[in-house]
């Protein structure tokens, strides 16, 4: 899915910064894009833009050729969209696994309804839903309520719920913060494999950047790199000199 | 998210109105440190003058209820006397065969009032409350009428639907039920829709994103984080339920409530003592079987 801005900005009232000045980027289909920059550069809101959470108050942007900004096509873009948020956000007082089939959700029948309003897995997805997490290393607990699960074991339910609908589009915002080295490159890993599917994902970490054939890093709102090899003295001017901004 | 809670200092964002994703707009912004900005000693000085002006209203308030109600300790002292005379009349309680049959009829009756209600009040009040709750966001056009619908149920007192029903459908434990039901139903809206509304909104809007409509989010990321916490609402209106069946009774509504009733105007105080103690042990017992199962669902509320 083919993702284009031009001049988009966004800017949050009561604050004189724009939280995204003047971007303009276009993302091709199928292509992996790591989205690198220091705290506050505008990655999140980016990521917002795209997934249609966050109106830009200046340029346009299309999602496949469809407008987020218009609700009727917002839908669409999201039943082909897969999403890893920032931080914890799997449903409490369901199992680990209902939680991973969350993202179906718009396609299920009453049968499928029916099995999860009892705690199980649709027939039709267990298997995939086995497989993708054992690739994550998190099948045993996939019986156990979220609330029992550790922050990484959390982080990897949400990353298979993002890709279990076998999405065209997945925008996972630092899905690697509070992963170890091992399971973060485990997790990118994971989204590498999905064949023809166009990823955005966002980090700070310069390593889980590095994973990537395209880099495109922000700064203060701006786009400040964009490119396939970022060295070590780009990097310096990504984070080096002033402070991220409040 | 209530906008009364909301941290003035968190922007939010002039999401053009009629976009889906206004609500969500709002919560992005949660993780945000709040700006450094001069205008926060002068909210807090704002804060302290209202705390200030709250405590004076409170003070007043008491101080003018207490001499408008004619509350006194003469009062109470000068009225001992009557007061002993009913107290004396309550010992021994009576305790033959029949009466304690006709007792622990009166019991179940109420037991089985409280439940019906219950029941009805239950469905009814939850339904309610999936219309009143903002983050579900059912339509202006119906969560408006259910919040009046459910403010009607729970400010008509449960004696005057009792009164209304026993004259619908005569005197008994249907009217009883009916009574409280509507009673609970208007209780049970707003304070299952406060908790849901309550409900984390990073979930909700991880849901959402799915492209899940607005009944499947709520049924998938709103109700399962409050699914603990209605469940002892629900507990605890039961235990409500036989605390209004014993009063409801009074005017005809069945159960121990009517057999107090009867009692009371033929001065029979000794039959009084015994249906006082078996309603006090009632009470208890729901009570207890409520604190139990509430405790082993490690809710928080209450």
């Amino acid at each position: 899915m083919r993702i284009r801005l031009t001049g988009v900005s966004a800017t949050f009232p009561n604050r004189e910064v724009p939280a995204l000045d003047n971007v303009s980027l276009t993302v091709g289909d199928a292509e992996h894009v790591a989205l690198l920059g220091p705290s506050g550069a505008g990655k999140t809101t980016l990521m917002r833009l795209i997934s249609g959470a966050v109106v830009p108050t200046a340029g346009s942007l299309s999602v496949g050729g469809k407008n987020p900004a218009k609700t009727s096509e917002l839908r669409d873009i999201r039943r082909c969209t897969g999403v890893v948020r920032q931080g914890n956000d799997l449903v409490h007082g369901l199992k680990a696994q209902t939680n991973a089939i969350l993202g179906t959700c718009p396609s299920w029948r009453l049968r499928d309804w029916a099995a999860v309003l009892l705690g199980r897995v649709p027939a039709r997805y267990a298997q995939r839903v086995d497989i993708l997490a054992e690739a994550q290393g998190i099948r045993p607990y996939l019986e156990s309520h979220v609330e029992h699960l550790s922050g990484g074991q959390r982080k990897r339910v949400a990353l298979v719920r993002a890709v279990l609908p076998e999405p065209r589009l997945l925008l996972a915002d630092e899905p690697t913060s509070g992963l170890d080295p091992v399971t973060s490159l485990a997790a990118i890993r994971t989204l590498h494999e999905v064949d023809g599917v166009t990823i955005v994902v966002s980090t700070h970490d310069l390593s889980i950047a590095r994973q990537f054939p395209r880099i495109v890093a922000l700064r203060a709102g701006r786009i400040c790199f964009d490119g396939s090899e970022l060295s070590d003295r780009d990097a310096q001017a990504i984070y080096g000199g002033t402070a991220a901004r409040a | 998210m209530n906008p009364k809670t909301r941290d003035p200092h968190r922007p939010h964002i002039h999401a053009r109105a009629e976009h889906p994703a206004a609500a969500e707009v709002r919560a992005d912004q949660v993780d945000r440190e709040p700006p450094n900005d001069p205008t926060h000693t002068a909210v807090r000085h704002r804060r302290s003058k209202t705390l200030w002006l709250v405590l004076v209203i409170a003070v007043a308030a008491v101080v003018w209820s207490l001499h408008e109600t004619g509350v006194s300790v003469s009062s109470l002292v000068s009225g001992w006397n009557n007061a002993q005379a009913i107290l004396a009349g309550l010992f021994p309680p009576q305790t033959d065969g029949e009466l304690l049959r006709s007792v622990g009829d009166a019991v179940l009756e109420t037991l089985q009032i409280s439940i019906a209600a219950l029941f009805f009040g239950t469905i009814l009040g939850l339904f309610l409350a999936m219309l009143m709750a903002g983050n579900i966001g059912a339509p202006k056009w119906i969560s408006l009428p259910a919040r009046w619908l459910a403010t009607v149920f729970r400010s008509v007192p449960e004696l005057l639907w009792a009164l209304v029903f026993v004259a619908a459908v005569g005197l008994g434990p249907a009217a009883g039920v009916y009574a409280i039901s509507l009673h609970a139903a208007g209780l049970l809206a707003k304070l299952v829709s406060e908790q849901l509304e309550a409900v984390d909104v990073a979930p909700v809007e991880a849901v959402r994103l799915t492209g899940a409509t607005k009944l499947a989010t709520a049924v998938l990321a709103i109700v399962p984080q409050a699914r603990n916490n209605i469940a002892s609402l629900v507990l605890y209106q039961w235990e409500c339920n036989i605390r209004s069946s014993a009063i409801i009774g009074f005017v005809g509504a069945g159960g121990i409530g009517q057999a107090l009733g009867i009692s009371m105007r033929l001065f029979r105080y000794e039959e009084l003592a015994t249906l006082m103690i078996a309603l006090l042990l009632l009470v208890v017992t729901v009570d207890q079987i409520s604190r139990f199962l509430r405790h082993r669902m490690g809710a928080t509320t209450r």
